[in-house]
């Protein structure tokens, strides 16, 4: 079977083909922000030559539509429709975009404690208009434990003489907590909705002209992908897709896709860490943060620093020490060795013939400048910088670690006997990977390895990642209520007497099975428990009855790639 | 970008594999609700707001503050280590100017624990607020002048009863009345050992008691009180009982009353205490708690059933309050015109005989503690205890055990005689341990 990744980056636009399990072409091409479809059709051609087969090919897109059109503040114009209940004031919330409050509450345990009023949603609607809205977001504290309130607005809007593009229910994004998340999460999705939809027309249009693709999937901030159709509903989930596909082609590509490694991708300006356990990906707690917007998006774990082989190099001399380096946070711009004017760390390695690229004589130039200052040869100074470099990677590392081992976790047995996280493995993509890798996990007495075809890490990250999709089900059986908001559901449960842990896991796999029938996911064995606790109810002495939260999910898991070298191997391909 | 006018840390640590027992009201449900809620308003987003991750209190922490019979950990499981080891971390966050104030909200509760452990009392074993204040002590400097103000319902006995004759320590506890209430303590003639006379107040409330009475006990009484002590740190034991919707209590405060209540007091450290009306009360106490502490607008944080005429506070109860408080001023004005020996008597040494019982473990304690009047320094003090389980049915053997105190600040001779003592009660063979506590010099043996 052939998967056809496809990266759009800010700069260029990536392709890899696979076939299997193996690589068998990989091709560049310019980004063209004004016609993304162009230059994607455009790197698409670039490794078609090689697809050779009759089953229609796969294609897995990773696309920066979402997260420009965030980032660039060019999404639809979007009223966001709260019920906020007491709590925290919206005002003090910070969210950045305008909210117009309506009454109406949900306690805790996702009971109505005040409704929602008809008139009042009917002025919102009118204010909206008036102000030249085109989508909307309706968002209820507490909602994904009780969608009730937002599905009534929703229901109200559709009588209503208002039309709009799109409209999004915030409990039907995620099943976890946090109201202002979920706003955030809700006003963005409806804001690139309308982008998204002209995108996917686009999309098909591409398969329609006589090429032989089939299925198309979206890669999420996540790791995983999502069908076309999916996207229509919850476009947010691509944002923040490139680094995501970065370090699925990074899982892909490994020796050691097993146990615990740190993933290091180190670019021009920054470096991204991140971090797999036991041989899956580490994701943030919460959800993806773009452009200043916190949000419930599941989002693979990544820290990003200012650090790579374009960053600025300064000496310090502080008034009482001995004066230092320091490179980062901020860029330098182009190396000495390509033409640039200032000394970077690339012109180091370049000195050190670590790097056979650009002008030598321009980097030893550079370098010279940096060693009159600090009083040392060429050499010196350029080793000084590897060394720098690799000590501020390595402490950023660290870093990385100490803050994962020490966010907060609820029970005493996780505290007592924390997961053992540590990397025993270090894994390095990116340009200047091959010269600070080895070097870093010398420092940190780790096995390193140095990534094969890093450069298009992204796209064959793309092409090699699987759908994911999760579901949360919260079961209450004093109120005889189980609610799974990602799937629009709410109901009763019949004898709550025998509700336990067994049914509650059974109930959310079949959910989240479910929900991957929509994805073409057929086999059970793909879905697992993520998360799950359980309370009694004690009220008065007694027991009342059980809480139980279940997070099912389908895993977010990735084919593994061999990459046979190109060259020779590739042409052995190109006949088979 | 900090948005808050105060940087708070949090130390959250519901211990959600953890009960006394499953029906108990100090069980692994009882912060869930606080949970959801806080999660959902999302205020660990706020800038502002940052949480941290308790550590686990050592033998050495817990033995500055108590004497554990036989030992730590025979009276203690995981979880009280690390309810009193976050309030350590709590402490820490604001003494190394990390933050500028912190919560501990984390169980189980402290403030009943005395001195002397032989169990749990009123769901408490180790005394938090205690253990933090003696590690706060002996990091950032021994003449750091402490104030804790004990808002829970019950009066906090066991704190009292440490820092009894503490003159480092202001104990200020506002409670339900104690002939109304466990554990039946806490009345305005407990005034502290001769010391520290004076600086322990206790603020009995009528049964009924609403926003408006504590706000005017804190602003007619606390506040000046600590106007005029001083003091380098203020700790709010906050317990969260004094709730109308509280199961085991009577009073009528709200969610916007205790934010209130923090507003006022502007605590440097807050460290939950009780509080078991864990659906009604606590997620809307702890969400208004943490804003108010922050600085940030509590208006909106109030109860889904409040109503003013629910929490109306009776005119009489008003009036009784307000008597209190009136006593309670005179009382601190004139406490350094009290002829000490007509308090504790003329003798060189003073004596108290108490029994203490421990509900949660139906343990009865038999104390004798005498405390030596010292011109230099506040006195060593020796506590013989016996307890045994059970004794209401006649069962339980007795333990005895000595305990010889040297406080803080201990002159030379009462240091050099407790330590005799210490050596002749282990002599004499009458105790199955004897005990040697000199907070200062972090030293704690036992026979």
């Amino acid at each position: 079977m052939y998967i056809a990744g496809i990266d759009v980056g800010g700069t260029n636009t990536d392709a890899a083909l696979i076939k299997d399990d193996v690589v068998v072409a990989t091709g560049k091409v310019p980004t063209r922000h004004d016609d993304l479809v162009e230059s994607t059709e455009a790197a698409l051609e670039t490794i078609l030559a090689a697809y050779q087969g009759s089953a229609p090919l796969e294609l897995h897109l990773s696309t920066t539509l979402s997260t420009n059109t965030i980032v660039e503040g060019r999404g639809d114009p979007t009223a966001v429709l709260a019920v906020p209940g007491p709590g925290m004031r919206i005002e003090e919330l910070n969210l950045g975009f305008p909210v117009h409050i309506l009454s109406g509450s949900v306690d805790h345990r996702g009971r109505e404690v005040a409704g929602i009023t008809a008139h009042e949603v009917q002025a919102a609607l009118d204010a909206a208009q008036e102000a030249g809205m085109a989508a909307l977001a309706i968002v209820g504290k507490f909602s994904h434990r009780n969608p009730t309130h937002e599905l009534q607005i929703e229901a109200l809007v559709k009588e209503a003489t208002q039309k709009f593009r799109h409209i999004t229910l915030g409990h039907r994004l995620s099943g976890r907590p946090n109201f202002p998340r979920r706003l955030a999460t809700s006003y963005l999705n409806a804001g690139v909705a309308g982008q998204q939809a002209l995108f996917v027309e686009m999309v098909k249009r591409l398969m329609i002209r006589g090429r032989n693709i089939g299925k198309v999937f979206l890669l999420k901030a996540d790791g995983g992908t999502m069908t076309l159709d999916d996207s229509l509903a919850r476009p947010v989930e691509t944002i923040l897709s490139g680094p995501a596909a970065s370090l699925m082609g990074a899982q892909a590509l490994t020796e050691h896709p097993e146990g615990n490694a740190v993933i290091v991708d180190i670019g021009g300006t920054t470096t991204d860490i991140s971090v797999q356990v036991a041989g899956e990906p580490v994701f943030e707690r919460q959800g993806a943060e773009i452009a200043g917007h916190k949000t419930l998006v599941p989002a693979l774990f990544a820290r990003s620093i200012g650090l790579g082989g374009d960053s600025e190099v300064r000496v310090i001399s502080p008034k009482d020490g001995p004066s230092r380096l320091q490179i980062g946070p901020k860029r330098a711009g182009t190396p000495a060795a390509l033409g640039g004017s200032k000394v970077t760390p690339t012109d180091a390695a370049v000195v050190l013939e670590l790097a056979r690229i650009g002008d030598v004589n321009r980097a030893r130039e550079a370098i010279a400048d940096l060693g009159a200052a600090m009083g040392l040869g060429i050499e010196a100074a350029a080793e000084a910088v590897i060394e720098r470099f690799t000590q501020q990677l390595v402490q950023e590392i660290e870093d990385t670690y100490t803050y994962l081992e020490s966010r907060p976790v609820y029970t005493i047995s996780e505290l007592l006997a924390p997961l053992d996280i540590r990397p025993r493995v270090l894994i390095g993509l990116g340009g200047p990977a091959e010269v600070f890798i080895p070097l870093a996990g010398k420092a940190m007495d780790l096995t390193w390895e140095v990534l094969p075809c890093y450069k298009e890490a992204n796209a064959i990250g793309a092409a090699a990642s699987r759908p994911t999709a999760a579901v949360t089900l919260h079961a209450d059986t004093a109120l005889g209520r189980v609610t799974v908001p990602e799937m629009d559901y709410m109901g009763e449960i019949r004898r709550a007497m025998l509700f336990d842990m067994k049914k509650a896991r059974a109930e959310a796999m079949e959910w989240a099975a479910r929900k991957g029938e929509s994805l073409g996911i057929t086999s059970l064995g793909d879905i697992a428990i993520m998360e799950e606790e359980s309370f009694n109810m004690v009220r008065g002495f007694h027991t009342v009855g059980r809480i139980f939260m279940i997070r099912a999910q389908v895993r977010p898991e990735v084919r593994r790639i061999t990459e046979r070298g190109k060259g020779e191997t590739l042409d052995a391909d190109y006949q088979a | 970008m900090q948005t808050t006018k105060h940087k708070v840390g949090l130390l959250f640590f519901p211990a959600f594999d953890w009960a006394i027992s499953p029906d108990h009201p100090e069980r692994e449900e009882r912060l869930l609700y606080t949970r959801d809620q806080i999660m959902e308003e999302g205020l660990l987003d706020v800038p502002g707001i940052e949480e941290f991750r308790p550590e686990v209190a050592t033998d050495v922490q817990i033995n500055r503050a108590h004497v554990c019979v036989p030992s730590v950990s025979n009276v203690i499981t995981e979880s009280h280590r690390i309810a009193a080891g976050g309030s350590i971390v709590a402490a820490d966050l604001v003494l190394t100017g990390k933050v500028d104030r912190s919560f501990a909200l984390l169980r189980p509760p402290g403030h009943h624990a005395n001195r002397i452990v032989h169990g749990s009392r009123g769901f408490c074993t180790i005394n938090n607020e205690a253990i933090m204040v003696e590690h706060i002590r002996h990091t950032y400097g021994k003449n750091l002048r402490i104030a804790i103000v004990d808002t829970d319902a019950h009066h906090a006995d066991g704190t009292q009863d440490i820092f009894y004759n503490d003159p480092g320590i202001l104990h200020i506890s506002l409670h339900q009345d104690g002939r109304t209430l466990y554990p039946g303590t806490g009345f305005i003639n407990e005034r502290g050992g001769p010391a520290a006379y004076g600086q322990t107040i206790n603020v009995p409330l009528p049964p009924g008691t609403g926003d408006e009475g504590l706000l005017y006990a804190v602003r007619n009484l606390v506040l000046p009180i600590l106007e005029e002590f001083k003091p380098d740190l203020i700790i709010n034991a906050a317990g969260q009982d004094n709730h109308y919707t509280d199961p085991l209590t009577n009073m009528n405060v709200t969610a916007r009353g205790y934010a209130q209540l923090t507003e006022l007091l502007s605590p440097d450290i807050v460290v939950l205490e009780g509080g078991y009306s864990i659906e009604g009360a606590l997620p809307y106490v702890n969400a208004g708690l943490l804003l108010a502490l922050a600085g940030l607008d509590y208006s909106a944080a109030r109860e889904p059933d409040w109503s003013e005429d629910r929490v109306r506070q009776s005119p009489r109860v008003t009036e009784t309050i307000k008597e209190i408080v009136g006593q309670l001023q005179e009382m601190w004005h004139t406490r350094q015109d009290v002829d000490l020996a007509e308090v504790f008597g003329n003798a060189p040494i003073f004596k108290r005989h108490r029994r203490i019982y421990y509900d949660t473990d139906n343990i009865m304690e038999e104390q004798v503690e005498e405390i030596r009047m010292c011109s230099s320094c506040s006195g060593w003090r020796s506590i013989y205890s016996g307890a045994a389980q059970g004794v209401s049915l006649g069962l339980g053997r007795t333990t005895m055990i000595a305990a010889v105190l040297v406080p803080w600040h201990a002159c030379t001779k009462c240091r050099a005689e407790a330590e005799a003592k210490f050596q002749e009660a282990e002599r004499s063979g009458r105790f199955r341990h004897v005990y040697l506590q000199d907070v200062e010099r972090d030293i704690y043996r036992r026979s």
